[in-house]
């Protein structure tokens, strides 16, 4: 026991759990723009794989002209690429009012099969592109030296939090969610409001992606995202759609995998049993809150 | 009532005939007509309607076949389609005619092609001079010959316009509009592969094998060509027996989980955990499998399919209690299942050690080596392989029974015949039964590679009866359809939603736990055993099947085995240096992401008013413009049950369970 405390104790383990949350948090933070208004997103996954792919791609492209200053437009590719598949949910669900969970099922087999083709078509290779010499810098001391998206990450939690709460847009946002109609006859745009929580998950998810291919690693390899984009959704119920539980319950579910990563070489628990606890706990807890914390309103397209 | 006087065409018709002979017509002028020859990097030898010949191969003094009466048809099938859109212009009521005289002599140059090809590659076959490799590779050169996109928007756009144009015809009319069921998937279908050809443009630059600089104009002719290449290669398999047996094969798990996905949609359920239940299942097929009595023998076949299905069946009733009990969402739970499926599966055969706290276990499930795979199964577990199961040749030659097609054959005439007999349908399944005893030792000989096809796709076909009947024949059926039409109407007339829930559940998970067999007691993957690369994303393509099946046991069937075509083929467009074989998933994705958008298609075309009420209400004129007042079969509209709209009807679902408990 003591061993695996000493270990827990290590900033090793500390950066490794920092590095687990972050990717969580920020597609947790979309998905919640997109549900609080009213738009169930389960193509989180396929939006960090267009993120982490776009990064990437971008990246490369630029580096040989522009150096250092690539990969910070690669994020800037990657949250657009994301926010525009975003919107393609959007415009699906919301004007051709589509079922929400068939169409997020059509952007995640999207992203099962479009990074195939481009890296086929670009180098050659239907699974990883090559290495960026340029990835995003790492900023901090000693081992804790993390990508910027990290600390946008911490930033965006509580700007998500105060937009929500305290800004004339988050109220519109959550009055969409709740009750479209009567946020309709106060002179909302529904429409409007749904489509921008929807393109912003994009472009947090889409961050989320950057972070993954050229923060994390230096390149993008098939099936980069590994379920974290479902396991955000789990975060987002299991925090109940709020941003201050977001927060909580990534921290939570960071924990968990940075730990199942760390088991790997010890002897406590098995590591693939440990990673699947996020899921169950999801689960369990969905099954003790009902769906009472969710906005009222999701799910269903706006009639007229 | 009083459409007689006027015999026009319909306005709406005439729109649909004009576009399609433009097409046809515009497609004979602008793209090449055929392809006289095709090298190993799919560098071809164009024809155009005007009679140049763009050769593109590495084989530029290969001799072509003659093209002459090529394109003296092409060129008539131009004035036809010509004719059509002046017909169309004007709506005409003759149009009808001119399209299938377009389509027919489409056809004509097609089969003239071909017997030219087929002349060459006979000369091959003879000429002695030829070294073997060299030999083959000409044979293959010309096989890969043929029409070409000119002809192929010809008859297309030929028999389109004889459909508008026949549309004006009240018998007619009734037949098209019974299939307006598939017309969301089919416009959907052709949006993606219009997408999808824009990506093969994009990303592939024209394949020119011959040293010759492209000009413009035979840029775009090759650049064309790529796109009816890409696309005849994935159809290609449905052309030889070998392909075809793989398509099959790679279609047998999607039939399961289509079947799985359709069922839960019926009542109202969106089940995402088909890869979940498709794991539990084939670990539950292994276990008995591996680990049964050998006693048993054969015996062990059933118990272990039995198993497969019960792994399935338990993993999908989870979500069906959680949401009858508390409420929670199936969507969320299934898809959380599927990742702790995963994590069993891999916890089971991934080592065979584990540590707990300190003391190291051990398992007993992986076998040697280095890949992660399970023991492997007894002989009793086994399915036998299709070709093992339907040779009756004598020892050490292959010849396949007709019986199947032997029984299919009478089933359907009896089924005709006796359309008007009670008890018509027992009938000719008893004379079907028949017919495959009698032509049973009649085979047909064949050269065919083994294949891994099985028994599994009969279990799959006997699901897909069972589905049918389950749904459309019992009460049961009755009472989850009228819970995923409407929970509230359904719970009010004296239908539990908690027991449909549950059961419609449980029943999706054992059909995609069945899937299972397929993968384990099939051994599909090449080995009896349960191996780390089985490929659960099938349960996520079940989804697009069974969006594309319309929900229905036929249309599941159906698109499992366009899928499973496509598949196959597309082992071939990685000839081309720049298409990865994914771009099969990309169209699967488009397809889904177009069926969910209705086809971008008006409610009042999809499933318009019932014409009584289109004329009280003086609109609908549009959809429905000739024979307004002619009443659709009544039976028809029975058999259409429609499609619930799953997100709203799981919301209420969710309030009348909870009201309940």
């Amino acid at each position: 026991m003591e061993s695996l405390f000493a270990q827990l104790l290590t900033t090793a383990f500390l950066a490794t759990f920092i590095r687990s949350v972050v990717p969580l948090l920020l597609t947790g933070l979309g998905g919640l723009f997109s549900e609080r208004s009213g738009v169930v997103n389960i193509a989180l996954d396929g939006l960090i794989i267009f993120g982490a792919l776009a990064g990437a791609v971008t990246t490369l492209a630029l580096e040989p002209s522009l150096g250092a200053l690539a990969p910070w437009l690669g994020w800037l590719a990657g949250a657009v690429v994301g926010g525009l598949i975003a919107w393609v949910h959007a415009v699906v669900s919301i004007k051709y009012r589509a079922d929400q969970v068939i169409s997020g099922t059509a952007i995640n087999l999207l992203a099962a099969g479009v990074p195939a083709v481009i890296l086929t078509a670009l180098y050659g290779s239907s699974t990883e592109s090559p290495k960026v010499q340029n990835a995003l810098p790492l900023w901090g001391f000693g081992e804790l030296r993390f990508s910027p998206p990290v600390f946008f990450a911490l930033l965006a939690v509580l700007v998500t939090w105060y937009v929500l709460y305290r800004t004339p847009y988050g109220l519109r946002l959550r009055a969409t969610g709740e009750h479209p109609g009567a946020a309709a006859s106060m002179g909302v745009n529904v429409r409007r409001m749904r489509y921008s929580g929807v393109i912003l998950s994009g472009i947090l998810a889409g961050t989320a992606g950057v972070f993954l291919s050229i923060g994390n690693l230096d390149s993008y390899v098939r099936n980069i995202s590994a379920g974290l984009g479902f396991i955000s959704l789990a975060a987002l119920i299991f925090g109940q759609w709020k941003p201050l539980g977001v927060l909580g319950a990534t921290v939570l579910f960071g924990f968990l995998q940075a730990l199942s990563i760390t088991l790997g070489g010890t002897n406590l628990l098995p590591p693939t049993l440990v990673g699947a606890l996020p899921y169950l706990i999801t689960i369990v807890a969905l099954a003790f809150t009902g769906r009472s914390a969710a906005p009222k309103a999701l799910g269903k397209p706006l009639d007229g | 009532m009083t459409h007689l006087p006027d015999s026009r065409l319909s306005p709406a018709a005439a729109r649909i005939a004009l576009t399609a002979s433009a097409a046809a017509a515009a497609g004979l002028l602008l793209f090449p007509l055929a392809t006289l020859g095709r090298g190993f990097d799919a560098d071809p030898v164009l024809l155009h309607l005007s009679g140049t010949v763009i050769n593109l191969s590495a084989n530029p003094d290969a001799p072509l076949p003659p093209t002459g009466t090529v394109l003296a048809l092409g060129w008539a099938a131009l004035a036809l389609a010509v004719a059509s859109v002046v017909g169309a212009l004007r709506r005409a009521p003759w149009v009808w005619l001119t399209g299938l005289l377009t389509a027919m002599l489409g056809i004509a140059a097609v089969v003239t092609l071909g017997l030219g090809l087929n002349e060459q590659t006979a000369r091959i076959a003879a000429d002695t001079t030829l070294r073997p490799g060299f030999k083959r590779q000409l044979r293959s050169f010309y096989e890969s010959g043929g029409m070409n996109l000119a002809l192929f928007l010809t008859v297309l756009g030929g028999l389109m316009t004889a459909g508008a144009g026949l549309s004006r015809f009240p018998a007619w009319w009734e037949r098209f509009n019974r299939l307006r069921g598939l017309l969301v998937p089919a416009v959907a279908i052709s949006l993606a592969v219009l997408v999808g050809a824009v990506v093969v443009l994009v990303v592939q630059p024209a394949v020119n094998a011959s040293g010759t600089p492209l000009t413009p104009w035979t840029g775009w002719l090759a650049k064309s060509d790529l796109v009816y290449f890409v696309y005849s290669t994935l159809f290609a398999p449905v052309t030889a027996l070998n392909p075809l047996l793989e398509s099959l094969k790679l279609a047998t798990p999607l039939i399961f989980t289509g079947l799985s996905v359709a069922f839960a949609f019926r009542t109202g359920l969106f089940n995402i955990g088909a890869p979940g239940q498709l794991t539990m299942g084939a670990i539950l097929a292994m276990l008995v499998g591996v680990y049964g009595p050998a006693s048993l023998g054969w015996g062990l076949l059933p118990l272990s399919v039995l198993a497969a299905a019960l792994g399935g069946a338990l993993w999908g009733a989870i979500p069906g209690v959680l949401k009858a009990r508390f409420g929670s969402s199936e969507v969320i739970n299934t898809i959380m299942l599927n990742y702790v499926a995963s994590a069993i599966f891999i916890f089971l055969i991934g080592s065979n050690t584990f540590t707990f706290l300190g003391r190291e276990y051990s398992l007993p499930f992986k076998a040697e080596g280095f890949e992660p795979a399970s023991q492997e199964l007894q002989e009793g577990a086994r399915l036998p392989t299709l070709l093992n199961l339907f040779n009756v040749g004598a020892q050490g030659t292959t010849a396949l029974t007709v019986a199947p097609l032997a029984a299919l054959l009478v089933y359907a005439a009896a089924r005709l015949a006796l359309r008007r007999t009670p008890r018509g349908g027992w009938l000719a399944l008893g004379a079907a039964l028949l017919a495959a005893v009698l032509t049973w030792r009649v085979g047909i000989p064949v050269t065919v590679i083994g294949s891994q096809l099985n028994a599994s796709f009969l279990i799959a076909l006997a699901c897909v009866g069972l589905f049918g009947v389950l749904m459309w024949r019992t009460a049961t059926g009755y009472a989850l359809r009228a819970v995923g039409l409407s929970p509230r109407a359904a719970e009010y007339g004296g239908i539990s939603v908690a027991r449909g829930t549950i059961l419609a559940m449980t029943l999706a998970g054992m059909f995609a736990g069945l899937a299972g067999t397929h993968y384990v007691n099939g051994g599909a993957l090449d080995e009896y055993r349960l191996k780390a690369n089985m490929p659960v994303s099938v349960g996520f393509d079940g989804i697009a099947v069974a969006l594309m099946g319309q929900n229905t046991p036929a249309g599941v069937m159906a698109a499992s085995l366009l899928f499973g075509t496509i598949d196959t083929g597309s082992v071939g467009v990685q000839r081309l240096e720049n298409i990865s074989r994914d771009i099969v998933v990309v169209l699967k994705a488009l397809i889904v992401l177009f069926i969910a958008a209705g086809g971008f298609l008006s409610r009042r075309v999809t499933d318009p008013p019932p014409p009584q009420l289109a004329g009280a209400t003086g609109g609908g004129g549009n959809a429905v413009p000739a024979v307004v007042g002619l009443t659709p079969s009544v039976a028809a509209q029975e058999r259409a049950t429609p499609n619930p709209n799953v997100t709203v009807a799981s919301e209420t679902n969710k309030e009348v369970t909870q009201g309940e408990s």
